[in-house]
């Protein structure tokens, strides 16, 4: 006999029903799906990007430095200029290929950046010089005194809903910072991740550091997507650039 | 109008965020453009930059050799170049800034390969892809 003839049975069938659509409105809401970052990534404005205007970052805050640091950093920036009117560049690490850290690797010239994501790390790989860094997303960040200061430092992210809340420590001083600022071994980088469309993403950068600024500063980066690119060698091994005794960029021409 | 008015807010917002590049571009004359013909002595498909060394005959029929500094192969891609565009032995016209110290260097414009194609250097600098 087909159970469900009998209007017993079917009554208990539509009760068990109900009290699972009921069930599942009770159960508590589902922690939002956290995006998945994989792919290259071009810089929004420049080069392969050329995205929407809607979509860019909003414009960078002000840097303002201690007034210990900020007459050096005037007199250098002065000098760089005097030197742009001469026809002249002074040295800088990246003209002599010394890798740029974080955070200036995210955003050099019109170079992408590749991302890895899987549920423990997420793994940023920039073009230009192969740089390379790690965003560990299972483990707590480790004080400052036990992260040997290099070019990436320590890096750990959280979600925070939809976005990935990455914090860094443990850069060098000789590691160039934001437009050449000095920074002491105590800064901070906190960088908000966020899609904002499924092909746009968003980094937002907080360099915070109680020895040399005033107050944070703050900057966004923009990426556009780049599907099926793939990503190019960048070896520095024929750097014809130097550095003569004035301290300024030359070419070798033979 | 309107794109020019996107133009300049896009060049706004380059300025507003940190662009780097592996080094400026003060050292060579952006604005002065001189065309050289001769002969491939080598292509270098390097990082951080490319480089055509090239023999150039003046009038007299004297050799004089020439480095000329190309963008990074990543850019140069986005112009269409590849790493066997060039070879040694090959004839090519190249338009390029010349050094301002007046030393027989300079940086790609845009260059004539053997097969008639005109190349940039990567993007905002000659015929793009």
């Amino acid at each position: 006999m087909d159970p469900g003839a009998d209007p017993r049975n079917r009554l208990l069938m539509k009760t068990i029903l109900y009290a699972a659509l009921a069930g599942a409105t009770l159960l508590p809401a589902q922690p939002t799906k956290t995006p998945d970052f994989t792919g290259v990534w071009g810089p929004f404005t420049a080069g392969r990007g050329g995205g929407d205007p809607k979509l860019a970052p909003p414009p960078a805050g002000q840097l303002v430095l201690k007034p210990e640091y900020a007459k050096p950093y005037e007199a250098r920036r002065a000098a760089e200029a005097e030197a742009n009117k001469r026809g002249e560049q002074l040295a800088s690490s990246g003209a002599q290929c010394i890798p740029y850290g974080v955070p200036t690797m995210m955003s050099v010239a019109v170079y992408p950046v590749e991302i890895i994501q899987t549920a423990k790390q997420m793994t940023i790989i920039s073009e230009a010089f192969s740089e390379v860094r790690r965003v560990y997303l299972d483990r707590p960040q480790a004080p400052l005194e036990d992260v040997a200061p290099g070019y990436y430092g320590r890096s750990v992210g959280k979600w925070d809903g939809d976005t990935l809340v990455v914090d860094t420590i443990g850069i060098k001083t000789s590691a160039s910072g934001y437009r050449g600022m000095p920074h002491s071994e105590k800064m901070r980088i906190t960088e908000r991740f966020k899609m904002i469309t499924p092909d746009v993403m968003h980094d937002q950068i907080t360099i915070d550091d109680p020895v040399v600024l005033e107050k944070p500063m703050v900057y966004t980066l923009a990426y556009k997507r780049l599907p099926n690119y793939e990503m190019v060698e960048f070896v520095c091994d024929n750097n014809r650039e130097y550095v003569d005794e004035k301290g300024v960029v030359r070419m070798r021409v033979k | 109008m309107k794109s020019r008015l996107l133009n300049v807010l896009a060049f706004a917002a380059l300025l507003a965020i940190p662009v780097l590049a592996h080094h400026s571009f003060t050292m060579f004359d952006t604005t002065k453009q001189i065309t050289i013909t001769g002969t491939v002595t080598e292509f270098q498909w390097t990082n951080p930059h490319s480089y055509i060394e090239i023999d150039v005959p003046d009038e007299g029929g004297a050799i004089k050799h020439w480095a000329i500094e190309m963008g990074s192969p990543s850019i140069l891609q986005q112009s269409g170049w590849k790493f066997n565009n060039l070879k040694k032995g090959d004839k090519t016209t190249l338009v390029i800034n010349p050094l301002k110290d007046g030393r027989p260097g300079g940086f790609l414009n845009s260059a004539t390969l053997p097969d008639g194609r005109v190349l940039g250097n990567g993007p905002g600098r000659g015929p793009q892809k």
